[in-house]
């Protein structure tokens, strides 16, 4: 709780990947999601992986995403994230957040 | 916070274990994945392991984060600081024993206090609803309560007002075997009202009462059925005498109901029978005596101001053609919810005691405070190293309040032994030493240990852990770390000041107690040595039934041990007397108690006739206008005039001119503790109409007493209400006095040991800490003298501090009291001289001891130590 204030927008960046990772519909592990979150984000997110941990807690005890342990593709248990109904009308509501305050700085950068 | 979410907290609260190793489990598993990338990418097993932690980060701190989610802990770092306390009481059982103890004792005496007060005054009575049950009266100018007839309770329930249900109600008594049985005399919707079942046979019911002369029946307590009858199965049916009238036992109510009024009842009987069980016009004749008492069921729906309006309407509307001083004036609603109704004026008797019982718990709470205090320094250097740590103070704070509220759980389940063991010991001690009479008039309530006592306790536990625990938790964690670390213990220390502060505050209070406690017991005494202005020995009182009043008298007067016979319609010590007012021609109107007497009752009591002359017998018998004034009466009517032959108005029923014919020497009439009466006049009357006799007799009272009681119940049954010795009326009007020295005196006691304690603790801690310094002192060559001389002059001083705030307080206090009791001095220098002197010596016994000790202290080895 006391670290919330410097660490807000990277944490809500980083949920806004994952609820964006899990939008396909299908269960992920951590290290699915990770790996994906990386590709996708060009290893701009390659470091610290484990802070993907306290981000997955947060979004399930949120009830956004929901957890199921399950065997992965390798045959080990593993456990499994997958975003639930009011985690995907939190993304929505996120994205176009974002989008605005993505413009907003774009714009008051492009002024600078 | 979400459902889901609260499962998942609950989840990770109750299944700690597995959660973690899920949350290994997944960590691991990310781990594994990322070595097995790193060696698919060609590197050795030994970097993909090493690459996979660094693109990890930190897994403990990564772990610590994800628990942190679960938002458990705060529950976790008290589970951590449980285990540290209760790993360093280990260390030290003395302590945990010693502060525990003088915890549990303030605690117990006041839970004792508690619950004695909830079971009388807080908790409800066990009837259906017993929250909207009232007690309704008007009263008058003078805020005098109304009894009503009749007709006017019939009014009542026609009228339909505030109530739903509403009941008469009128106590009797009688006595079978030299006890008292008390009744009620209920209207016949008493018991349905209430909801009160029967343990046996039946209840009271509608018919019972619904019209003069029908059949006598009663019902009897559970508790009179068993102390009675010893619970016989086969009572129903069988035929009891009530004042010399048989009626049939119906039924036995259910056990634990003992009336709604504050004096316990032993049986209950329709109204309809007052005739029979009661001296006086009669209730449903021409007369319309005001007799009843009103107890009414709350509307459903109506709040208490709404139905308080709607009564006065009522009342003023009944008694608009009354004359002035019968108008009803304004209305009294009391609960009738618990044994006693909680007012202002219960709360104002009972404040004192309250504050004085947890004047010791605080004088408990600051001993154990000193206790903290001196361990918390004891400890300096334990939680210097871990602020230096970076620990945060308030986690440190916490942990240290979380010993003290441990500490508190012996203490409460301790003080929770100690206060069954009181009331029960208190309540020995109260049969034991209270005037026979007045045990009948005990209302023994349950006194269970219900959620309002369990939340006392808890609270008052908590508040207490709070009061020795805060001050000694911020003194400690105020450290100097650098000092500290280096073990410069006693350098940097403030506590001394914390510290002289408790001490001083325990003086103060215990100075408080102890004088308030003297003037206290003082007072009684001065009341029991009171001149109350006449022979109370060997007067026997007695009332006397109307209907068999000349065999009583032809009994007494034909009794050898018997010498004088009077009548007066108030036995003087009894705790009441009627008032009536009076008006001189040209002179004040008074309101003034008065008594109805014979000739004979100035000289059964050798009251003197100041000036004038008694009544003659003929008076007396035609009840002529007559009045004897008493001293006081004469001048505050006349001012030093003349008052014999003077004329008096007198209003009341009736209003009549009467004129003095003598002046008595005052005497008191009602109660010791008001004193003498300030006003009262005497009126003839005779033995022959008089319903209370006074009887002087020869020889030992009480066997007396006792002879004439066995004596005239043979004779006539039922004739004798109460028969008591004047003395017996004396020490019962005492009585509540007696009892409350006897608590102050404890509590004084109790006070005066724990502020003994406490400072023979602080002395012993400041000898400890100054070992060092008063080595050297003794090296460089001071004597025993000078060392006990310094050591003494600190907590004398502090004594005197704490003396002379306990004496402002002491003062304040016993000025505010005696503005309402009249044997109460504003100053009551003995009592202060002997409280003060008291916490004087006591204080400087308890320095000494711990003084001597350090005059012996051998500077050499004191000085090897560093």
């Amino acid at each position: 709780m006391e670290k919330r204030s410097r660490l807000d927008l990277l944490q809500g960046t980083l949920d806004l990947l994952i609820l964006r990772t899990l939008q396909s519909g299908d269960a992920m592990h951590g290290w699915a999601i990770s790996e994906r979150i990386r590709q996708v984000s060009e290893n701009v997110l390659q470091a610290n992986q484990g802070s993907l941990y306290p981000a997955l807690h947060r979004l399930e005890h949120q009830g956004w995403i929901e957890a199921e342990w399950g065997v992965s593709e390798l045959g080990r248990r593993a456990r499994f994230y997958r975003l639930t109904a009011s985690g995907r009308r939190q993304f929505q509501r996120e994205a176009v957040h974002w989008t605005r305050v993505a413009g907003a700085i774009g714009k008051v950068l492009e002024l600078a | 916070m979400t459902l889901g979410d609260l499962v998942l907290r609950l989840r990770a609260l109750m299944f700690r274990a597995r959660v973690e190793q899920e949350l290994d489990d997944e960590v691991e598993f990310h781990l594994a994945m990322a070595r097995r990338k790193h060696l698919d990418a060609g590197h050795s097993e030994e970097d993909a392991a090493r690459l996979a932690r660094l693109d990890f980060g930190r897994v403990g701190s990564v772990k610590e984060d994800c628990r942190g989610v679960r938002g458990i802990n705060l529950f976790e770092t008290a589970l951590q600081d449980i285990r540290y306390a209760l790993r360093s009481f280990r260390r030290s059982p003395g302590f945990v024993l010693t502060a525990a103890g003088t915890i549990a004792l303030g605690l117990g005496l006041n839970l004792a206090l508690f619950t004695l007060f909830n079971a009388y005054v807080l908790r409800p009575i066990s009837i259906r609803d017993p929250y909207s049950l009232y007690g309704f009266t008007w009263t008058d100018h003078q805020g005098r309560g109304h009894a009503f007839s009749w007709e006017e309770y019939q009014q009542l329930e026609k009228d339909n007002t505030a109530f739903s249900d509403v009941a008469a109600v009128q106590y009797v008594y009688t006595r079978v075997d030299g006890h008292v049985i008390q009744g009620q005399l209920v209207t016949g919707n008493y018991f349905q009202m209430l909801g009160i079942t029967s343990e046996l046979g039946r209840p009271l019911l509608p018919e019972d009462g619904s019209a003069p002369g029908r059949e006598a029946v009663i019902v009897l307590s559970y508790q009179a059925w068993q102390s009675m009858f010893g619970g016989r199965p086969d009572i129903i049916g069988t035929k009891v005498m009530v004042r010399g009238f048989p009626m049939e036992v119906v039924g036995v109510a259910r056990k634990g109901f003992q009336d709604i009024s504050e004096v316990p009842r032993d049986f209950w009987a329709p109204l309809t029978m007052a005739g029979r069980l009661q001296d006086g016009p009669d209730l449903f004749g021409s007369d319309h005596p005001e007799r009843l008492d009103i107890v009414g069921r709350l509307r459903p729906g109506h709040s208490v101001s709404g139905a308080k309006a709607i009564l006065t309407t009522w009342s003023r509307r009944i008694t608009a053609q009354l004359p002035e001083d019968r108008k009803a004036a304004g209305i009294l609603l009391r609960s009738k919810a618990t044994s006693m109704p909680l007012t202002p004026e219960l709360l104002i008797m009972f404040s004192p005691l309250a504050v004085a019982f947890v004047l010791v718990l605080v004088l408990a709470c600051t001993n154990v405070a000193s206790m903290m205090l001196a361990r918390a320094v004891a400890r300096q250097r334990e939680i210097g190293i871990r602020l230096s740590l970076g620990a945060l103070r308030r986690r440190l704070i916490r942990q240290l309040l979380t010993e003290s509220i441990l500490l508190t759980i012996p203490a409460a389940i301790l003080g929770f032994i100690i206060s069954r063991v009181t009331i029960d010991a208190s309540i020995r001690v109260m049969f034991a030493t209270v005037p026979q009479d007045m045990l009948e008039l005990i209302h023994d309530v349950p006194r269970p240990v219900d959620w309002r006592v369990v939340a006392f306790m808890v609270f008052a536990a908590l508040a207490s852990a709070l009061l020795f625990g805060l001050a000694p938790a911020f003194q400690a964690t105020h450290a100097n770390v650098m000092s500290s670390v280096h073990g410069e213990v006693t350098s940097d220390l403030r506590p001394v000041r914390v510290r002289n502060g408790l001490v001083i505050a325990q003086i103060t209070v215990c100075t408080l107690l102890l004088v308030a406690c003297g003037v206290l017991v003082r007072t009684t005494m001065a009341m029991s040595a009171f001149d109350v202005g006449f022979r109370t020995a060997s007067v026997i009182a007695m009332e006397v039934a109307a209907s068999s009043r000349r065999p009583v008298m032809d009994a007494l007067a034909s009794d050898p041990e018997v010498d004088t016979i009077a009548a007066a319609s108030a036995i003087p010590l009894n705790g009441a007397v009627a008032t009536v007012i009076i008006r001189a021609d040209d002179g004040p109107t008074i309101s003034t108690a008065y008594n109805d007497v014979s000739p004979e009752y100035f000289g059964i009591l050798g009251i003197r006739i100041l000036r004038g002359r008694n009544f003659t017998k003929q008076e007396s018998a035609s009840e002529t206008p007559v009045v004897i004034l008493s001293a006081a009466t004469a001048q505050s009517l006349f001012a030093g005039r003349e008052a014999v032959g003077q004329i008096l108005h007198l209003s009341g029923k009736p209003a009549r001119d009467v004129r003095v014919i003598g002046i008595a020497a005052d005497i008191v009439t009602c109660c010791i503790p008001w004193g003498k009466d300030p006003a009262l006049v005497y009126l003839p009357t005779t033995t022959a109409t008089s319903a209370n006799v006074l009887v002087r007799v020869r020889g030992e009272v009480e066997a007396v007493r006792r002879r004439l009681d066995m004596r005239l119940a043979a004779l006539a049954p039922g004739a004798i209400g109460d028969i008591h010795s004047l003395d017996q009326y004396r020490a019962a009007g005492m009585y509540a006095f007696r009892a409350a020295s006897m608590i102050g005196a404890a509590l004084g006691g109790l006070a005066l040991f724990l502020t003994l304690t406490g400072i023979y603790g602080v002395v012993s801690y400041f000898v400890t800490q100054r070992t060092k310094e008063i080595g050297i002192r003794v090296a460089l060559g001071a004597t025993t003298r000078t060392v006990v001389g310094l050591v003494l002059t600190q907590s004398l001083r502090l004594t005197a501090i704490g003396i002379g705030l306990g004496v402002g307080l002491a003062l304040g206090v016993s000025r505010m009291l005696a503005s309402n009791l009249v044997f109460m001095r504003g100053f009551d220098a003995a009592a202060f001289a002997a409280g003060v002197s008291l916490v004087a010596s006591s204080a400087l016994a308890a320095g000494y001891v711990p003084s001597r000790r350090a005059a012996r202290i051998n500077p050499i080895q004191t000085l090897r130590y560093d």
